[in-house]
């Protein structure tokens, strides 16, 4: 069976799942119509769903339902003025919550810190890899298309007034296909987009104020492929689904640019 | 007291039509319809108290994210053991789990068209508590990709990668079981 690539599974469940925009949409549809491995998993999916939507919700017997009905009639709500109440203490149902989260916490245990804690420092890597990924699911996962990077820089340098430099690596497999501007943070910041293959690499640069210098350093940020590193004026990172050696080595040779 | 009868005809109107949905999530969450009835109606006290905060706009959102809430406390109360799986969401996100080498799921449509229910059932209740929590919210009570990233505070992304892994969990599970 051919493999399909992770973002076209995610695109194959996005259009099942009628969340994809018009044009993304027919463009998938397209490629559906066309190829034969795409066409069946789309089939399974479908299918899939309506298994599951198929099994329906619960009947809602006439005795609960005036069980409930009836709970507007015996409790009081809790007006908007004294919401405040909600979060005191002494409310029995926040020390019923308050005694699960630390149960949960506890039981969990320090597994769930190494996991959660590093993500709270990465929010930088997360909306690089968020914004790879709507890339993706736009119609066109790029503002200015050209392979000349004399082409997508000078179009950075006037959307922006900066722009990274513009590695031409098309020699060594990797060839730009054009550039977007992302805001990461609050901050408009270049995205250079380069190709391996079917795979897209966005590479987001956020300029230096001092010439600081970091080694490549990889990790996984939602499913996604993540090489950073700083140099130049500029800190880096690579965004893809392309494997972690491929993505390395475009890592390697857009440094050496 | 008119605040009151205010706040009931609200209860009426957005919560009352969507015990259904309620039910159905805090059963997949739970894995009993029984429990089931026991948090949808805690969770409709919680709602009452509560109704004064609703903004008024996505009731069935709303109200799903307190049978959310409450099915966690629940669970904490009665099943100690099993509360550990929500702790360990996020680990299940990455790639440990082998994402990217996820194979196409295996068997054809016709078969998963042709599956039994209790198989379906069965494959749901198996599969690990973010990705079935997921799987519910949308296929079941049919929420949007951003109503359950809203609901869970987390990334559309991985609103997406639970909900693809979830279906090809339960496709793989019915492909295994499958003569």
């Amino acid at each position: 069976m051919t493999q399909l690539s992770p973002s076209d599974l995610l695109l194959l469940h996005a259009l099942a799942d009628q969340e994809l925009d018009a044009a993304a949409a027919l463009a998938l549809e397209a490629r559906v119509a066309a190829e034969p491995a795409l066409a069946a998993e789309y089939a399974r999916i479908l299918a899939l769903k309506a298994r599951t939507k198929a099994l329906g919700k619960p009947a809602v017997s006439p005795d609960f339902a005036a069980r409930i009905a009836a709970l507007a009639q015996d409790a009081e709500p809790r007006p908007a003025a004294r919401r405040a109440r909600i979060f005191s203490f002494d409310h029995p149902s926040w020390r019923a919550l308050a005694a699960s989260v630390v149960l949960t916490a506890f039981l969990a245990g320090g597994g769930t810190y190494l996991f959660t804690a590093p993500q709270s420092e990465a929010s930088i890597e997360d909306a690089v890899a968020d914004g790879h990924h709507r890339a993706l699911l736009a119609a066109s996962p790029i503002d200015v298309q050209s392979s000349d990077r004399h082409t997508v820089k000078p179009w950075l340098d006037q959307k922006l007034g900066l722009s990274p430099p513009t590695a031409d690596l098309a020699a060594q497999g990797f060839p730009l296909v054009g550039g977007r501007v992302e805001v990461i943070a609050g901050n408009p910041l270049p995205v250079l987009v380069y190709r391996r293959r079917q795979h897209l690499i966005s590479v987001v640069a956020k300029p230096l104020p001092n010439g600081s210098v970091e080694a490549p350093a990889s990790r996984t940020v939602d499913g996604y492929n993540m090489v950073s590193w700083a140099g130049g004026g500029f800190h880096y990172w690579a965004v893809s689904d392309l494997d972690p050696v491929e993505l390395s080595n475009f890592v390697d040779n857009f440094r050496k640019q | 007291m008119p605040g009151n009868e205010q706040a009931a005809e609200l209860f009426r109107q957005i919560v009352v039509p969507h015990l259904a949905d309620a039910l159905a999530l805090a059963r997949w969450l739970t894995g009993s319809l029984h429990d089931a009835e026991d948090v949808v109606q805690e969770a409709s006290i919680r709602a009452f108290t509560a109704i004064n905060s609703y903004e008024g706009r996505g009731p069935r959102a709303w109200l799903l994210s307190i049978v959310r809430n409450t099915c966690f406390t629940w669970l904490a109360k009665n099943r100690p053991h099993e509360i550990v799986l929500v702790g360990s969401a996020a680990e299940m996100d990455g790639t440990e789990l082998g994402l990217h080498e996820d194979p196409a799921l295996d068997p054809e449509a016709d078969m998963i068209r042709r599956a039994d229910t209790a198989a379906v059932e069965a494959a749901i209740a198996a599969l690990p508590q973010p990705y079935r929590e997921v799987l519910v919210l949308h296929d079941i009570n049919g929420l949007s990709y951003k109503e359950i990233a809203a609901m869970l505070s987390i990334p559309i992304g991985t609103v997406m990668s639970r909900l693809s892994r979830a279906r090809r969990l339960i496709a793989a599970q019915i492909g295994r079981e499958a003569p």
